[in-house]
């Protein structure tokens, strides 16, 4: 193990994000930047890496007494070049050998089969990022013992943003906790900032697939290793983040498989590799919370949204808002939640701030929805403004229930509405725009109640080549 | 002397005219029957014997043979006791008969005879055979006049079947009969021969068992699949959490049917009488069958010891609603694929073997995950993560593939119950159902269900837009070659619905919205 408990840290509430930031004096080559290690030796830190139960701690030690992480793999490879290891005594604790029998064992096997390991890296698409290279992701390096190596799939360069931001949160979310996840994830990547996230289902779904439909770029950190993608019903999202110049990575080697403990070891790379970490909808036992502890322990921002009292998907953020009170922050709305990121350029006035938000939230409307006929807008706009089933969709628009279907599988073609148990939702560039552009643009309310205002909307939604909404 | 009477007995759904030939010859008194005879007959030995004796007859103390013909024939069944015992009192000279007379019927030791299932499938059987005199049980009349029989005679009891074959002329004569105590007499009614449950009035008809449609709230998108699941015969599945009206939304199919035609109503009332159950006339009411899904196998398939048929077969012409699909057993849902392909089952047992008619339409209910909450809000589903995406996988691919459309069913919002506007009536839908199943018999003679795909293409007659449309969404929402097939014939059926003649894009669209959830664990698996 990493010395890393499987429920996370427990923090001091008292310790706020300015606590002095950990000095990972203890990582191998932290101090000693150099240039990036030659293949040969990057390869032998992959094969050390994919030794189960050998942490940083020892990582490093072997690597500094034998020299180079390639020395390790060839004394180990060496028939009799074992009894070295086997003689390396522990530094802090001299009574004790530096490995045990079975890690011994481990390390002998992983060394022997190393070349197999490095072709299904090559069929995998996989880069090894280790401690030495330059490329090393500066953020995940500051974190108390980081993973000395990451298994890659992407551009590296998607780990070492100007901005980065963890969006997670429970795998069984409600509607609106996919829809804010969406709304927030989409303004990130409008805004340039790479959205981390742990490929779960439920709110990492919904905010990787949200950066995705932005042609944004995101990071997915596995729970396992790249041969083991969990859930599998995502590894169709894990091509899309890499065909966008996002990356998926994991500090496990490629065979490893996913395990109960392997996930919340896996949060503290997520918040690690981020600015700040928001948390979406989190159950009481949700392991977003362990990502939020992390954050807050690594020194980094944590946000919340927080929810109802009594809504069940909310109560974890609420218990954490309330235990960490003074150094967790609330999300207020998406424009306060970049303004409070720092995202939001220089203007410092939040009135403003909101205000240029809003128009640019109704623009991205008015652009999708040119682009769509005159019944796909009614339902588009009915879906955004939160109707989710067909009844809802039916009143709403006032088009017959015929029409509604077809609509509903024209917008699923375009990757605008996605639908589970009979309720849909927006999805893709229309899961980024919030209802308040709706609301001001006065669609999505149901025409035989809405006021000449809503009658002037429908007359202009209903002329043929009309591109845009008054 | 020998003595022979026509009989019958039931094989599958069809009725087997059997010769009753009955010795009583001098020798050691002793009743035996032959011919492959089963238990319920043997046992006619007995009642026989007693009928005989508290009719006032006498039983012949000599060496009594009854063979059945044809031999090899299995006999199943009371309905030979009426003939056995006949020819008994004609072969001790008891009675003098002529003419060709076939008799149905149970006796009980009284001597009343008892009504038996499946009077008109044998009764057209005799028919069919050119018997034109046939003595059957007084409550079965009806029943059995159903079967073309030229002249058909009530009895209810042994003396006046005796009667009846004798002839008009002869004047009745009262035999004295042993003594009798009826302890176990229907009440209310006074104890006698001719006393059988057929002389108590029936209850009143109740007003339609069935639900409205117009008592359905919201479920537009339900509504709608069923609507076009009924008009083309296609297999519906509902998915929802408990609660949402599947099970209502069901049970209103009987109501948006169209009757039965002639040939349909005489294999619906033979199915009937063979289940035994009472038969007052034709029935035109297309047969709607819900089975518990705790219905062992031969109770859904049919079979048992007699090979009797199934909830299948007696869906016929009609549907066969499954609520919690996922529920029944395995085997069952196996058993389905044939039927459903086919329109038919074959049931072998060793040394015999029937098929029974079993064109049904399936229409299947189930939740969404095992807890049934699934996509409700607020969430509460409480079943591990995976196992409401594995649920659907209960159901094997080939069911699957058979199941022309899925649709998912919410929870309804509490305002739309309140709502008051009323949803359509069945009348109207019904109407509708009814017109676009009248195109397609015209048409292709049979529903667009079991249209085959290739004639299908023809059917359908895609136009440049819509043909453009077609590969675009079996492209975009990888639909497999069946899949596509059945996004076709769900167009169609839609089309034809709106009384169009090509099948347009926005036909396929809707029909699109319909079609099987992508199973990504499945899809693993497969691949």
């Amino acid at each position: 193990m990493l010395g890393v408990g499987r429920a996370g840290p427990r923090l001091d509430p008292s310790a706020g994000p300015d606590a002095s930031r950990p000095v990972p004096d203890a990582a191998p080559a932290s101090s000693v930047r150099r240039a990036d290690p030659a293949p040969a030796e990057r390869d032998a830190w992959a094969i050390l890496a994919s030794v189960a139960g050998l942490g940083p701690l020892t990582f490093a030690e072997l690597v500094t007494r034998f020299g180079s992480a390639r020395a390790v793999v060839e004394s180990a490879r060496r028939p009799g070049g074992s009894g070295r290891l086997a003689g390396l005594r522990s530094t802090a604790e001299p009574d004790r050998p530096l490995l045990g029998p079975d890690l011994l064992a481990r390390l002998v096997e992983a060394a022997v089969g190393g070349e197999a390991l490095l072709a299904q890296m090559r069929r995998l698409g996989l880069e090894a990022l280790t401690l030495e290279d330059e490329g090393y992701p500066a953020r995940l390096r500051a974190i108390e013992l980081p993973p000395p190596v990451l298994f890659v799939r992407g551009d590296p360069a998607a780990l070492a943003p100007t901005h980065a931001v963890a969006v997670v949160g429970t795998r069984r979310p409600s509607d609106g906790g996919r829809r804010v996840a969406a709304r927030i994830s989409s303004a990130l990547a409008r805004l340039g900032a790479v959205v981390v996230s742990g490929l779960a289902v439920g709110i990492d779904g919904a905010a990787h697939a949200a950066a995705v439909a932005e042609a944004g770029r995101t990071v997915a950190v596995l729970g396992g290793g790249h041969g083991h993608v969990f859930p599998r019903s995502h590894a169709r999202l894990a091509d899309e983040i890499v065909a966008r110049g996002g990356a998926v990575v994991s500090e496990l080697a490629p065979e490893t498989e996913p395990t109960r403990w392997t996930f919340p070891r896996r949060n503290r790379l997520i918040s690690g590799l981020s600015d700040a970490t928001v948390v979406v909808e989190a159950g009481v036992r949700s392991g977003a919370l362990i990502t939020a502890d992390w954050a807050l322990e690594q020194g980094r921002e944590c946000f919340l949204v927080p929810g109802g009292i009594d809504a069940p998907a909310s109560s974890g953020c609420l218990s954490f808002l309330r235990t960490y009170g003074g150094v967790a922050r609330i999300v207020a709305g998406v424009p306060e939640l970049v303004e409070d990121l720092g995202l939001a350029g220089d203007e410092p006035d939040r009135a403003a701030d909101r205000r240029r938000a809003g128009p640019r939230q109704r623009g991205n409307l008015v652009a999708i929805l040119a682009e769509l006929g005159a019944t796909e807008r009614l339902v588009a706009e009915a879906l955004v403004a939160g109707r989710a089933t067909v009844d809802e969709l039916v009143a709403a628009s006032d088009l017959p229930v015929a029409s509604v279907l077809g609509v509903l599988t024209l917008l699923e073609m375009r990757g605008l509405v996605v639908g589970a148990y009979g309720r849909y939702q927006p999805a893709g560039r229309l899961a980024g725009v919030g209802p308040q552009a709706v609301r001001r643009s006065g669609a999505g309310r149901r025409p035989s109640t809405a006021g000449p205002r809503g009658a002037v909307d429908r007359a202009a939604v209903a002329r043929p080549g009309d591109g845009v909404l008054p | 002397m020998l003595a022979t009477v026509l009989s019958a007995t039931l094989h599958g759904l069809d009725g087997r005219v059997i010769r009753v030939e009955v010795d009583v010859a001098p020798g050691l008194p002793g009743f035996s029957i032959v011919g492959l005879a089963d238990t319920a007959l043997q046992e006619a030995r007995e009642r026989v014997r007693g009928a005989i004796r508290n009719s006032g007859f006498a039983f012949p103390p000599r060496r009594i043979t009854v063979n059945l013909a044809p031999a090899d024939l299995r006999k199943a069944g009371a309905a030979l006791d009426l003939g056995i015992a006949v020819g008994v009192l004609l072969g001790s000279e008891q009675v003098r008969a002529t003419g060709r007379w076939a008799l149905l019927g149970e006796l009980s030791l009284g001597g009343e005879v008892r009504a038996t299932a499946g009077l008109l499938p044998m009764a057209a059987a005799l028919a069919r055979r050119g018997v034109r005199h046939v003595v059957v049980p007084a409550e079965g009349e009806t029943e059995a006049r159903l079967g073309g029989i030229a002249e058909v005679v009530p009895a209810a009891t042994l003396a006046e079947a005796v009667e009846a074959l004798r002839g008009p002329g002869r004047a009745r004569r009262q035999r004295p009969t042993p003594a009798r105590i009826e302890l176990g007499a229907p009440h209310g009614e006074r104890a006698g021969p001719s006393d059988s449950p057929s002389a108590r009035p029936l209850p009143p008809a109740q007003p339609s068992p069935w639900p409205d449609l117009a008592e359905v709230r919201g479920q537009l998108e339900a509504r709608r699949a069923l609507e076009i699941a009924l008009a083309g015969g296609h297999g519906l599945l509902l998915v929802g959490p408990p609660g949402s009206g599947k099970t209502l939304l069901a049970r209103t199919v009987p109501t948006l049917l169209p009757p039965l035609d002639d040939a349909e109503a005489l294999r619906a009332t033979i199915v009937r009488s063979v289940a035994g159950e009472p038969v007052t006339g034709l029935v035109r009411e297309r047969p709607f069958r819900a089975p518990h899904h705790t219905s062992s196998y031969a109770a859904i398939v049919g079979g048992g010891p007699q090979l009797s048929p199934g909830e299948i077969t007696r869906a016929h012409d009609g549907v066969l609603f499954l609520d919690e699909l996922p529920e029944f057993s395995r085997d069952v849902l196996e058993a389905l694929r044939e039927p459903l392909e086919e329109g038919r089952v074959a049931i072998s047992r060793a040394g015999r073997a029937t098929v029974f008619p079993a064109a049904f339409q399936l229409v299947a209910a189930m939740n969404p995950c095992p807890c049934g909450r699934a996509g409700s809000e607020p969430e509460s589903c409480r079943c591990p993560p995976g196992v409401p995406e594995r649920y659907a996988t209960r159901i094997s691919g080939p069911l699957r593939d058979r199941i022309d459309l899925w649709v998912s069913m919410p929870r309804v919002a509490p305002a739309a119950l309140v709502e008051d506007r009323v949803p359509e009536p069945s009348a109207i839908v019904a109407r509708r159902i009814g017109l676009a199943r009248a195109r397609q018999l015209e048409r292709a003679g049979v529903l667009n269900a079991r249209v085959d795909g290739r004639r299908l293409r023809s059917l359908c007659r895609l136009t440049a837009e819509s043909e453009g449309a077609f590969v675009a969404l079996a492209e975009r929402t990888a639909l497999s070659a069946r899949g596509a097939i059945r996004l076709l014939r769900v167009a169609r059926t839609i089309a034809d619905l709106a009384q169009a003649g090509p099948v347009s894009r926005e036909h396929l669209e809707e029909a699109a919205r319909f079609r099987a959830p992508v199973v990504d664990a499945v899809r693993a698996r497969a691949s």
